[in-house]
């Protein structure tokens, strides 16, 4: 059963000085089944942030309809929680604050609030560094904080935004498997945007393709390998197939970049 | 003790260069270099000192300049940040108040006082009020930019969690601003206390200032000196005071605590 449903959406952005506006996506159509953990590929630019800022409430379309369990999305929820890329921690609270905050927001019933904090600070492995701050962590400790925190709203739908760009490759390749460990533990609906080919195929059942100028969906490549997913899988011969043919659709942008580039 | 030493280096390292500075005033003195008349010397201060402690006349002097500095810095505190935080919220007050802003900052205000005390008289409310405007514009004007300025990713972050727009004020935009709001209090402190002085110098009937004026037309440089000495003490205290704030609201940067 699909969860989110996306109708021929287009976003726009006014162009910075001036009236005209800039069409940053359009004619996105996308179903997301409730439970499943989708990834988003497309290279920079290709309004995968825009597209997920729009699902989570946060900029307004110029058309189309997004519906999260049959309701329209018109503006933030509980039931969707998002993960940033980075610099989204507030600095002077510690890490058991920054957890704490989205709850404060959601006007959450003080009884068991710091309880329920403890608990999702412990489910990222942060349990000895509930009272740092994020400027005493790792970048790979500030985005398990991230992941915390939205965890803690106990939302319907996670959207990550990139969560792990920020890290080197082997904090990256330990985070996703912990972030998929948590996800098969509770199967909440999952929306992660990646620009790394392998990631998006690690953890998805489906890899949504994006596509610039404009910014649009080029295909959905349903991922069919067995979970829980092992490392072991990266040099399987369906693994490298799906990563040929991912590589393929982003070359073509890469290209069409290169052109645009040649021209002027 | 040497951890003790290190902890307290600057302090120590301060009193011995001041230590320095007042052996060499006195040396200056007795060695007949520059007459007494001129600078006159930490031994003819401290004497004199005494005797200003002992007729009432210093502690009448500090405890007027210093209600004068109290009332003026708290209504600057009140009305600066007041109107920071409202301009924060309404582009018309900003673009109203941003021409005084700058008056306030390029203009010197000593030279509208003539204006102060025809409408005031000469006195505490002439004092109080120049104070005031000396101080007000650097806690305005930080309050807003502190405001203004509160980080985006931030905001959204809030935002997707459903915040609203008392939230964002007092989550992130408060806290956000308070090393510049501190900033702009240690800026306020010393304009206020110049303000004091400098308005008492002109025209008062007591207070360190006016102690100054009036032992300065009279050429007696060590009871002038006395309730200069006071006015630098004031200074070094008020700082001191503004370094513990500024450690206490800014703890989250040197050790772990809970928020
Ligand atoms: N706030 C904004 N104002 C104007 N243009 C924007 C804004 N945010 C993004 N864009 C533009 O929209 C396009 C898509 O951006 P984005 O969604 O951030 O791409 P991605 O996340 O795939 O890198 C880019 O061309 C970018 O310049
Ligand atoms: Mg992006």
């Amino acid at each position: 059963m699909s969860q989110i449903e996306l109708r021929d959406v287009a976003i726009e952005y006014r162009k910075p000085k001036s009236d005209e506006s800039f069409v940053a996506i359009r004619g996105i159509n996308l179903s997301i089944d409730k439970g499943s953990f989708v990834t988003i590929v497309g290279s920079s630019g290709c309004g995968k942030s825009t597209l997920l800022l729009a699902i989570a409430g946060l900029i307004p379309r110029a058309r189309g309809s997004i519906r999260v369990d049959g309701r329209d999305v018109a503006g933030p929820g509980r039931d969707r929680a998002m993960v940033f890329q980075e610099a989204s921690l507030l600095p002077w609270r510690s890490v058991h604050g920054n957890v704490r905050f989205g709850l404060e927001l959601q006007r959450w019933s003080r009884d068991n609030v710091d309880q329920r904090v403890a608990h999702f600070i412990g489910m990222v492995g942060l349990g000895q560094f509930a009272d740092y701050h994020p400027h005493q962590l790792s970048g790979g400790m500030r985005q398990r904080v991230n992941i915390a925190r939205a965890l803690a709203v106990d939302p319907d739908v996670l959207l990550l935004d990139e969560p792990f760009a920020a890290l080197d490759a082997q904090t990256r390749e330990v985070m996703g498997n912990e972030l998929l460990h948590i996800w098969e533990h509770d199967k909440k609906t999952a929306l992660f945007v990646t620009h790394a080919i392998d990631e998006a195929i690690f953890l998805g059942d489906k890899v949504v393709v994006m596509g610039k100028d404009p910014g649009r969906i080029k295909d959905v490549v349903e991922i069919d390998l067995p979970r829980p997913r092992t490392t072991a899988m990266l040099d399987s011969a369906a693994f490298v197939a799906y990563r040929r043919t991912l590589r393929d659709y982003i070359a073509a942008d890469m290209q069409s970049l290169q052109m645009i580039e040649d021209a002027a | 003790m040497t951890r003790w030493f290190e902890n307290h280096q600057a302090l120590l390292s301060g009193c011995i260069s001041f230590a320095v500075i007042v052996l060499v005033w006195q040396l200056t003195v007795d060695l007949g270099l520059v007459k007494a008349f001129f600078i006159s010397s930490p031994s003819l201060v401290a004497v004199e000192f005494w005797r200003q402690l002992m007729s009432g006349e210093l502690s009448t002097n500090v405890a007027v300049s210093l209600s004068e500095f109290a009332c003026g810095l708290g209504l600057a505190l009140v009305v600066g940040t007041g109107l920071g935080v409202l301009a924060s919220w309404s582009r018309t007050l900003e673009y109203i108040l941003e021409p005084f802003i700058w008056l306030g900052y390029a203009f010197p205000i000593i030279a509208i006082y003539p204006l102060f005390i025809a409408w005031l008289g000469l006195g505490e409310p002439t004092i109080i009020a120049i104070a005031f405007i000396f101080a007000v514009t650097p806690l305005y004007a930080n309050t807003l930019s502190g405001i203004k300025n509160a980080d985006a990713d931030l905001i959204r972050a809030a935002r997707s969690f459903g915040a609203r727009r008392r939230d964002l004020f007092l989550k992130i935009a408060l806290p956000g601003s308070v090393p510049i709001l501190v900033a702009g209090l240690r800026l306020a402190v010393g304009r206020a206390l110049t303000g004091v002085v400098a308005g008492e110098l002109f025209g008062a009937a007591a207070g360190l200032g006016y102690s100054i004026a009036y032992y300065g037309d009279k050429l007696k440089t060590t009871a002038m000196m006395v309730s200069m000495v006071l006015v630098m003490i004031f200074g070094v205290i008020l700082t001191q005071l503004l370094s513990l704030l500024e450690a206490a609201t800014d703890s989250w940067r040197t050790g772990p605590g809970r928020s």
